[in-house]
């Protein structure tokens, strides 16, 4: 029989679970938010996009890996099309979209970003069919029994990959040259200039790695929940934003401890209180902290400007 | 975009209209008959299926000649998307269309509910042939009529199947908050109770989520014999893959938003074993006078969807009472299929009640076995 506390942990551990995808997603937010104060509501999107090249790169090699080898290889090509190929397609938004808009005023990008999620979602639509999609179980799914808690090596694979994804980012952004300039560039855009940072190229950096962040999370929730369609970016997305607000807009720890933050409570809401109530919780608590920490739990990392 | 086509679409429609009118053209008038249902987004399968039994019985009766003299039929598909709000829209657009008749939808229960008080107002009948929310009678809309099997039968007989035959008596109840879904789990638990059966709790989803992982491990200790759930299969699909995921072997059932192919599908053949559902009727290819209809649909469009044969009567019954009428005008079509009298469809037997609902409920149960989804015997 299961006690209350064996309970809580599988609880805990199904937030965990679906929280380390809120984060992949919610870095894009903020990263591109730090740099751009643009509010990239195509994100979600790019997610959903990644899950559907994910399920094109499946079916297109699984024929080629059958044996039990071929499987982890399989896996990383996945992960690697899926994540090309959602940068490449940040890189084009970018640049079609929202560069021109750049020194426009800041609604005109933000609707501009509404319209290309639009764009993404109906041409998937057009090109997928508008059923829900089967998402081929690219590894046999076993389980792993950590005392009376129930893990699946799924949900250890996700959490490995996305831990292993953030501890990149976090070392690309504070030690290398670009990531330097990003966060020049998020201080002040114009000094950054001066001094000789290419600021285009930052900024489509910075769209670039949030994008295949996505892409990855995109396959792993088509894996984790073996069903993808076109309207799953729309709900993911939005969490995934309000992951990056809870934990501060801006500040890259702050959205990977929103994300995890955001499962964690989404499932505990869902499952102590009520399961109709999932989404109104998960929003409800975003009220709550906003209204006693306005920048989010670990702040914004954007300097206002005097 | 499409909204505000919604509006203007009518408008421009009615001018070539009467422009048409003037011209007095010398071949046959077209009257229209509406079918509406989702054609797009996760069911617009189910609505494909049910439109296309529509158009196969409108084809069948041009090929027959006039439908009376001067005028020929036309199928008018609209696709409200299973969004209430949509369907509402679509529901002014037929009724701005002078042409259209009568409308057969809409798919979904809450889509129906709120377009049959505009239906009802342009006195234009609406015959659902698939909506099974128990309430869309009771309104007093004497426009409103149904072909399927209403959820206050399916729920009921779901409850009677489960402690009959399946010896279940501890039952866990999840709907999806829809019209359709809660009323339906709301029937099923009332009878349920009534049975005496113990009921271990009744708790709602969100259509379009993903993850019922929290709501399955609050389940799981609780270790109920059977889960029902109303709603659709792609929620459906899910629950079971979690469930069965968290070791929760309880047996699932449902109504027939989950008796689809895509149930097994989505959930993938070994877990998707042994689900049941009931439906608003049997087996059609078990029935000797449907053959000609599979036959011809099959021709058509390939297999015949769950909701086909549904269609394809309620387009019958809407043709045959324009028949009867033998003019264009929307009261008189309206009159004629009050006259209540027996349809032979190939669902069966058709005969509607003073509210409009089909007095034949039949229950059929079907059970999810090598991968597909196979009739087993009525749900008594």
């Amino acid at each position: 029989m299961l006690s209350a506390l064996d309970i809580f942990l599988q609880q805990l551990v199904n937030g965990l679970t679906i929280g380390m995808i809120y984060a992949l997603i919610a870095l894009g937010y903020t990263l591109v938010y730090g740099i751009v104060q643009l509010i990239n509501f195509a994100h979600g999107e790019i997610f959903m996009v990644g899950a559907y090249l994910g399920l094109l790169a499946c079916l297109t090699l699984k024929g080629l890996f059958l044996g039990s080898g071929g499987a982890v290889l399989l896996l990383i090509l996945v992960f690697f099309f899926a994540m090309s190929g959602t940068a490449l397609l940040a890189l084009l938004i970018e640049r079609f979209a929202y560069r021109p808009l750049r020194n426009a005023p800041r609604l005109a990008p933000l609707i501009t970003a509404i319209g290309v999620s639009f764009l993404l979602q109906n041409a998937v639509m057009l090109f997928f069919g508008p059923s829900d999609k089967s998402f081929p179980g690219l590894i046999p799914v076993t389980k792993v029994q950590l005392g009376v808690v129930s893990v699946t090596n799924l949900q250890i694979l996700i959490a490995v990959v996305s831990v292993l994804l953030m501890v990149i980012l976090h070392f690309y952004v504070k030690n290398t040259k670009t990531g330097k300039a990003m966060r020049a560039l998020a201080d002040d855009r114009q000094a950054a200039s001066l001094v000789g940072i290419h600021v285009n190229r930052v900024v489509a950096m910075a769209f670039l790695l949030g994008s295949a962040l996505a892409g990855a999370g995109g396959v792993m929730f088509g894996m984790y929940y073996n069903t993808i369609n076109f309207h799953d970016g729309y709900l993911a997305g939005l969490k995934a934003f309000t992951a990056a607000v809870l934990g501060g807009i801006g500040n890259i720890p702050g959205a990977m401890v929103g994300g995890v933050l955001m499962g964690v409570l989404e499932s505990l809401g869902a499952g102590y209180i009520s399961s109709e109530w999932k989404n109104v919780f998960a929003f409800f608590i975003l009220i709550v902290i906003l209204l006693f920490r306005p920048s989010g739990i670990l702040g914004e990392r954007v300097v206002k400007k005097v | 975009m499409k909204q505000t086509a919604g509006y203007f679409f009518p408008i421009i429609l009615l001018s070539v209209l009467v422009y048409a009118g003037c011209g007095g053209s010398s071949s046959t008038q077209v009257i229209k008959i509406g079918c509406v249902a989702p054609l797009t987004g996760d069911q617009a399968q189910l609505g494909i299926d049910t439109c296309r039994g529509v158009k196969l019985a409108v084809d069948q009766a041009n090929q027959k000649g006039e439908i009376f003299p001067g005028y020929h039929l036309e199928v008018l598909s609209l696709d409200d998307q299973h969004n209430p709000a949509q369907a509402v829209n679509v529901a002014k657009r037929f009724v701005a269309d002078l042409d259209t008749l009568g409308v057969i939808g809409h798919f979904n229960s809450s889509c129906s509910k709120p377009a049959s008080a505009i239906y009802h107002q342009a006195r234009m009948v609406q015959i659902t042939a698939t909506s099974t929310n128990p309430e869309l009678s009771r309104q007093g809309f004497d426009t409103f009529f149904r072909v399927a099997a209403t959820d206050d039968v399916q729920g009921p007989r779901g409850a009677h199947y489960a402690l009959r035959h399946l010896k279940a008596n501890r039952i866990f109840i999840i709907d999806d908050k829809t019209t359709y879904g809660k009323g339906l789990a709301d029937e099923f638990e009332k009878e349920a109770r009534a049975q005496g059966m113990e009921i271990l709790g009744h708790e709602g989803i969100t259509q379009g989520d993903k993850d019922f992982s929290s709501l399955l491990t609050k389940i799981k200790p609780l270790n109920p014999d059977l889960i029902y759930f109303g709603g659709i299969f792609p929620e459906g699909a899910l629950l079971l893959r979690q469930a069965r995921g968290l070791n929760i072997s309880a047996t699932f059932m449902g109504g027939d938003g989950l008796a689809n192919p895509l149930l097994v599908e989505l959930a993938t053949s070994p877990i998707a074993e042994g689900t049941y559902a009931t439906m608003v009727g049997g087996d059609m290819h078990a029935v000797p006078t449907a053959a000609p209809f599979i036959r011809d649909y099959e021709a058509q469009y390939g297999p015949i969807g769950q909701w086909s044969a549904y269609g394809y009567d309620a387009a019958n019954i809407l043709i045959q009472a324009v028949r009867r009428a033998g003019t264009k005008d929307r009261q008189t079509v309206l009159r004629a299929l009050r006259e209540s009298r027996p349809f032979q469809g190939v669902t069966g037997e058709v005969v509607f009640d003073p509210k409009g609902d089909n007095q034949n409920q039949f229950i059929g149960v079907f059970q999810v076995q090598n991968g597909k989804i196979v009739y087993i015997g009525p749900a008594e």
